[in-house]
Formats: C-alpha cells, structure tokens, sequence
C-alpha cells in the first residue's frame, strides 16, 4: 500500500483510495466507580499513612482506567479490517468510541456516513415480548415504524423463534435472545459496520447463517471492522489489521503479516508461561 | 503479571489536527465524538420521536405487566389510593384544614406529585439504566429522559380518569373548566421532561446526586402543598407567595383550578404554569445537550 500525500494535507493517502473514518490521537478513560481507591497501585507511605489509608479507602472509590491511550489511523472506503488483540487490550473499546457509542478523552474521530454497531449485546428489554424489542431495536437505530414493520418477518425468520415473539424476552433461552439481538442489529446495512465478536453466537447453522449475513451486508457497507480474537476469522474475512495492545496500536497493515507477528507473539507468551509454570 | 511487558510507551500522533480537519473537510467528513449543535441535536430528537414514544409506552406497559390482572392496575391502584383517601378522610376523620372538600383536593395533590416526582428520580436514573442500549446505538441521548417523563405521564392518564369518575360521586359536578385540564397537563407534562433532563444531566456529574433527589423529593412533598393549602396555613407574606409560585406547588395549584370548584381559575397561575414549563424545557434541553458526548461512561 503506497501511501503518498495525495491530498497535500500532510496525512498520506495512497491514490484513488476514500477514507471513510479518520482517527487521531484518541483516548478513552473508563472512570470505575466502586472498587477500592488505590486499586492501581499507589500505596500510602508509613504506618500513619496506611492508617489513614485504610479509613477513607471505602470513601470517594473512583479509579480512572485508560483503555485507549492514543491511537491513530486512517481507513477507506471498501477496506474490511480486523481489529485483534487480546482480552481487555481496549479493542471493543477503541471500536465503541469510534461508533459514537461512549466518551472519549481525547483525540478526535472523523467519519463519512452512519456508523452502526453489531453485536449480541445489543440491550433489549426482557420484561417486553420479542415483537415490541424488534419495533424498540429498529426504531433506535432511526428506522420508521413501516420500515421495522417490512423488516419485522425476516428478522423472526432469521432469528428462528417462531411464536415465541409474542412472549416476553425473560422466557426466551440465552440462545434465542442473542439471535433475536443479532437478527434486529443485522436487518440493516449501515455505511460503516463495525462488528464486535457477533459471529460466535449460536449452534453451527445459526453461525454459517450469520456469517453469511454479514458477507452479504459487508458487501453493501463501505467499511467494515471486524472485532475478533481469533486470527481465523480476521484472516478469512478482512484485508487489512490492526493490532491493539494496550491501548496502543502495535502493528497495523496487511492480514496476514499482522495475523502471523501476533501468533508469533502469542506463542512465545504461551511457551514462557509452560516454562515458568 | 501473565506474559512479557511489551513496552508499551504512548506514541505522538502521526498528523496535527489541523491536518486531519483539513483531510476530513476536503471528503465530507464529521466528528463522531462531538455532540453536533443544538439546533440539529433537537431536529434529531425530533426525528426519533417514535422511539421516544414506543420506549415510554413499553416501559408504562412493563410496569403493570407481572400479574394477572394486568393493564387493570394502571386505573385500579389509583381507585385504590383514591378510594382510601375518600373513606379516611371524607368518612372516618375531620380533617378539612381550612380544604372544603380534602379527600377530592387530597387525591389530585398526590396523583399530581407523583407524577413530577417520579419523573425527578427515575429521569436521573434515565441513562445508567439503559446503559447497555446507550453503548450499542446512538442516538441523541435525550430520548431517554424526556421518555421517562412521557411514561411517566402515560401512567397518570389512567389516574386522572378515576379521579373525573370519582368526583362527581363525591360532590364535586362536571364543570366547563374541566376542559381546560388538557392544557394544564400539557404544560405540567412540559416541565416534567425538562426536570428529567435536568435531573439526568446533574446525575452524570454528581454521581452522589442520586442519593439526594429522593431527599430533595421528600421535602418538596411537604412544602408543595399535597396536603394541605398553602394559602390557608402560611398566610400572605413574601414566603407565602414563594412557596405558592414555585413550579410544584404551582402546578398542584392549576391542575387543581380545573378540576376543583373551590381553587378558582386564575390567570397568574397559567402565566407561571407557562413560564415554568417553557423554563424548565429550555434550561433541561440545553444543559443536557451540553454533555451528550459524555453520557454512556460507566
């Protein structure tokens, strides 16, 4: 990927490509109520001090957590990327903030067009029957009710639970929420789809059947991330990576080549922990 | 500490901002991590108006919903309440203070109250509680507290229609100034939502405010006049006239005048019912608007 200054803005831009999100220098700081002050580290000095310590730690517990601390990139048009990373390295984070979905602390992100999210943690209400969390779910993402309407048989269809639509979500099995949460987060195709771990959900027919289903949406969307920690699926769906590490980007460029460094790295983490333990 | 310590020093960025803004103007491109401008964040509002409604009336659906009778309770409860404050104090106890008919201008103080109460203490709790639908869609946070309001709200429709029942039964006739109800509750309905706002904003900076609004709450309930009046009991002094223009005593007042013939109707009260509820929407929209890139934290 050439990248050269097309622009003459300063920010590369490999010719007759369109970046869709542009991201500079973004943080993100989890503000963590509960919890005992001083989690992270900063013990008190001297016995007085721990004293002290000990008394108002159960008072004014607010612990600031940076999850993303400055992380920059470009992506464009038709680009498909897989986001990896190991657990908790702040890439459902980094993602979330770019979507719009939670504060940031700083930094900036630039997009063209609207950006949705899909996952299976989507929030429905459990009290309500499946039909009025489909009319509820679509009409937060801004459909109208004709439009939720339209949609509202493909979605019981592809969910797969019948007339349990018109009982309340609290009676459903765990399956079958997390394929209805997947079913209405999938009825639309967004310019930018971000995809957070979504394609785990359900038995093996239920997960070729969503993988199809997001093929075919990334076909219609511009751009597409794709959360993961398994390589596999990032190989076989995305052409470019991106490594977070926390908080940082560690590598970003070609699958592949970001695939087989995290592997690599991966294993020596394995081996040093056989060794040691 | 599981694995190697990778060294993992922040970096400078790449670009200047200017850059990017630079980049980001000449292909069309806006800032996601900005609330856009008041204006266009209340047309987007506007344009989410079903959801604001479809999520009320689920949510006044959902509260009567565990049992069997079901969507009954939202007129039987108050029926209840209302039935036992008739009996108590219009049958059992003589207790008019300085009230012509009390179990009547009882009912209407505390269906009322309720009402702004709830919409105070549940508007505050409007994003925490939804904090998993905040994370996963975007849309203009606001919906969730004016939401609360309209549930709340939709709940004391039901309230209000026992109460028109009731009161012919216990002396008080259908009168003209019934019809002006409507727009006392749209105005009372106006102030709500921009409490809710409010209360919701204030939440999101003072985490502990949760634990003072039911305070707050408390002591509004005794000095609003649910109970008694205030022209009666505290006279006509400058601290008289406070505690009857403040907005809850003030809108336990209108709605009164419509629905009661001893609380005559009088023009002041609309003027400051209308001052209230515009008030209260303007400062609730604007101060909320103000923080919407900050909700969803935690």
């Amino acid at each position: 990927m050439a990248a050269t200054d097309v622009t003459g803005t300063g920010v590369p831009v490999p010719p007759g490509r369109v970046p869709s999100i542009v991201v500079r220098d973004l943080r993100v700081t989890y503000k963590a109520y509960g919890g005992k002050r001083n989690a992270l580290g900063d013990e008190a000095e001297g016995r007085l001090g721990r004293a002290l310590d000990r008394v108002t730690r159960h008072v004014g517990t607010v612990t600031e957590v940076p999850a993303v601390r400055g992380v920059s990139f470009v992506a464009y048009e038709g680009e498909s990327i897989g986001v990896i990373g190991r657990n908790g390295s702040g890439k459902s984070t980094l993602l979330r903030a770019i979507a719009g979905l939670i504060p940031t602390a700083g930094g900036e992100v630039w997009a063209g067009g609207d950006i949705a999210l899909m996952g299976v943690n989507a929030a429905l209400s459990s009290a309500l029957s499946g039909e009025r969390n489909i009319m509820l779910g679509g009409l937060a993402k801004g459909l109208s009710r004709k439009q939720v309407n339209e949609l509202h048989d493909w979605i019981v269809d592809f969910a797969g639970i019948g007339d349990f639509v018109h009982l309340p979500m609290r009676t459903y099995s765990s399956g079958m929420a997390a394929r209805l949460r997947f079913a209405i987060s999938a009825s639309t195709a967004p310019d930018i789809l971000i995809i957070d771990e979504a394609l785990s959900t359900g038995d093996v027919e239920f997960r070729a059947k969503s993988a199809a289903r997001v093929e075919e949406i990334r076909q219609q969307a511009g751009t597409v991330f794709l959360v993961s920690h398994s390589t596999a699926t990032v190989r076989k769906m995305c052409d470019r990576a991106i490594w977070i590490d926390r908080g940082l980007l560690r590598m970003d460029g070609p699958t592949d080549e970001v695939c087989d460094s995290y592997e690599r790295v991966m294993r020596a983490i394995r081996r040093k922990k056989r060794l040691r333990g | 500490m599981t694995g190697r310590r990778w060294p993992a020093l922040e970096v400078d960025p790449p670009w200047s901002a200017s850059q990017v803004a630079e980049l980001a103007h000449e292909y069309g491109l806006e800032r996601v991590d900005t609330p856009p401008g008041l204006v266009r964040y209340l047309r987007q509002l506007w344009e989410r108006r079903a959801f604001v409604i479809e999520l009320a009336t689920a949510r006044a659906y959902e509260r009567n919903q565990n049992n069997v009778l079901g969507q009954l309770w939202a007129a039987l409860n108050p029926l209840l309440l209302a039935g036992s404050y008739f009996l108590i104090f219009g049958l059992l106890l003589d207790t008019s203070r300085g009230v012509d008919n009390y179990p009547a201008f009882l009912s209407v103080g505390i269906f009322i109250f309720s009402f702004i109460a709830a919409s105070a203490t549940t508007g505050a709790k409007s994003i925490t509680s939804n904090l998993s639908l905040v994370r996963s869609v975007r849309f203009p946070r606001a919906a969730l507290p004016v939401s609360v309001a309209l549930a709340e709200f939709l709940l004391l429709l039901p309230a209000i229609g026992v109460l028109l029942v009731l009161l012919p039964i216990v002396g008080e006739p259908p009168r003209w100034e019934w019809l002006l109800l409507p727009g006392a509750m749209a105005l009372l309905f106006g102030f709500c939502a921009g409490l809710s706002m409010i209360c919701a904003r204030l939440v999101l900076d003072v985490r502990d405010a949760t634990n003072l609004i039911p305070v707050a709450v408390r002591l509004l309930r005794y000095v609003s006049g649910v109970f008694f009046s205030i022209a009666a009991y505290a006279g006509h002094g400058a601290l008289s006239l406070v505690m009857q223009y403040q907005p809850v005593a003030l809108f336990l007042q209108l709605v009164r005048s419509c629905l009661l013939s001893e609380v005559p109707q009088d023009p002041l009260l609309w003027l400051w019912g209308a001052v209230w509820a515009v008030g209260f929407l303007v400062v609730g929209a604007v101060v909320f608007w103000r923080a919407e890139g900050r909700y969803g934290r935690d």
